[in-house]
């Protein structure tokens, strides 16, 4: 339980907010790099504010803030230059660092170009998804996460939800759930619609632990007919600061990134890496994304899969959840801890420190600690995330069980 | 990527009207950390402090877990319902 005005701080992502200082310190998929080969501008909302992204002819990306800073016409339906974006309406061109660069209706001799820089952003390009940073400069690395750099079969699903990022944050650090929302509730599901739900994931929860270590919080679980020895427990997975949550098994390893594209619209994406061992994976020109579904026709829910039932228990929480009258347990410490880390870092930012996460060396790849055998559920577990998970939406679906199959049938010869 | 709605958000109030237990609401309010025990700096937001105190309950215990940003001092105060010892080793 909070009192209001905490819970309004740990919500508001706004300019000049606690949170929406902390959260200005890293960087966020703003763009499908696909997106921009079809057409090289496009619009984006990221922490409550609207940006134009872009990819020059030679390969650079830019991201500037929507609002042409003369009439306030819109950037994303501006004109990609060699050096820049040039507004439509009276063709102002800002460079890659948001210089105004011309001004073709003024004169020449005027140094009014210099009173009207665009607040530029940077962005890049890794894994099939174009990051921005929208900060205070210098800005941090892209962190290169092992996921967005590991060789595989790439799928990403996605929905923009209706609801504040920190409720689904908070289920991050939350295992109990599994057990009932994914476990009971999802037989419950299956037994009203004729399917049978997963078994792993009903497993009761005999322990749960959290460690808070340099990139957020490894969450550990013992379930029952495990032991501490097992991968839930010795290895866990983390929440990665402050926005993304690492899971994997079987073979596949995920990000979940949960974008906060203002304080009431949260973008969920389950980008997934399919790596069996001893197989060759297929060329992708293209990552494939697809959207998930949220509701049925009806308005309910959708709830006959994992992700669906998930989204179902962040969004009907409410747009901004009320912390003002929520019973927290003793099994919530993880949520506990969570708002704690929060808050300590925004003081950090306060204080002109580098918050947790962010990271200004060069770097190749960031390894991620994560759980391969997941839930004890052996290979068994690949097939069930993709038949009952959100993978099953995948336009790639037949193909990936595919490729599981056959690595596992090469493995089991060897 | 995202269809939403433009514009910054500034006039969203907090979802109050969801509100069930106004009795536990006001016990928080009343009851919840004014100070660290560690520098006296006030804790809460409406004290015009900046740290944090999250209520969780273990049976009739409730537990502050307490965070300060002055000094940085973390820990968690319980208002405990009974004081228990030791059990004897059987």
């Amino acid at each position: 339980m909070l009192t209001a005005e905490q819970n309004d701080e740990l919500t508001d992502i706004a300019p000049g907010t606690p949170m929406g200082e902390l959260l200005r310190r890293y960087w966020y998929p703003v763009a499908f790099t696909r997106e921009l080969e079809e057409f090289p501008v496009k619009h984006a909302r990221l922490l409550g504010e609207d940006w134009a992204v872009y990819k020059t002819a030679s390969g650079r990306y830019g991201i500037m803030p929507e609002a042409c800073p003369h009439r306030r016409a819109s950037m994303a339906y501006g004109v990609v230059e060699s050096n820049g974006l040039r507004c439509p309406y009276h063709g102002w061109l800002f460079g890659l660092d948001g210089e105004c660069l011309e001004q073709p209706a003024e004169r020449d001799e005027t140094n009014f170009r210099e009173r009207v820089r665009a607040k530029a952003g940077l962005a890049q390009e890794l894994g099939g998804l174009v990051w921005g940073y929208v900060g205070p400069m210098p800005a941090p690395e892209l962190p290169r996460f092992d996921v967005f750099v590991m060789d595989g079969v790439r799928d990403i699903g996605w929905a923009d939800l209706p609801c504040n990022f920190v409720q689904i944050m908070e289920n991050a650090v939350d295992p109990h759930h599994v057990e009932f929302l994914h476990g009971r509730y999802f037989q419950f599901v299956g037994q009203q619609h004729g399917f049978e739900a997963p078994a792993s994931f009903a497993k009761k929860h005999v322990k749960v632990g959290f460690d808070a270590f340099e990139w957020g919080i490894i969450k550990r679980r013992v379930v029952e007919g495990a032991t501490e020895e097992d991968d839930d427990w010795a290895v866990g997975h983390p929440l990665v600061f402050p926005y993304n949550m690492r899971v994997g098994g079987a073979n596949i390893e995920q990000m979940q990134i949960r974008v906060p594209i203002d304080r009431t619209t949260t973008r969920f994406m389950l980008y997934s890496v399919h790596a069996p061992d001893g197989i060759e994976f297929p060329e992708q020109p293209v990552v494939p994304d697809y959207n998930i579904p949220v509701f049925n026709e009806d308005g309910r829910h959708r709830t006959d899969y994992v992700e669906g039932q998930d989204i179902m228990a962040w969004v009907t929480q409410g747009a901004i959840t009320d912390r003002t009258v929520e019973h927290l347990g003793r099994s919530d410490v993880g949520v506990t801890m969570l708002r704690r880390m929060f808050k300590s870092e925004m003081a950090k930012v306060a204080a002109g420190e580098d918050p947790l996460g962010t990271i200004r060396e060069p770097h190749e790849r960031i390894d991620l600690p994560c759980e391969k055998n997941k839930f004890d559920a052996g290979p068994q577990f690949a097939l069930d995330f993709i038949d009952m998970a959100s993978s099953r939406f995948s336009p790639q679906a037949d193909a990936l069980k595919k490729l599981h199959i056959t690595a596992w049938e090469g493995r089991q010869k060897t | 990527m995202s269809t939403s709605p433009r514009g910054i958000d500034q006039s969203f109030g907090l979802d109050v009207g969801r509100g069930y237990f106004p009795a536990d609401a006001d016990s928080h309010r009343r009851d919840a950390p004014r100070f660290c025990p560690s520098c006296a700096a006030p804790l809460a937001l409406a004290d015009g402090g900046r740290g944090l105190a999250v209520e969780y309950w273990i049976g009739a215990d409730r537990v502050f877990v307490c965070y300060c940003a002055a000094c940085h001092w973390s820990g968690d105060i319980v208002l405990a319902e009974r004081v228990m010892g030791h059990e004897a080793v059987e």
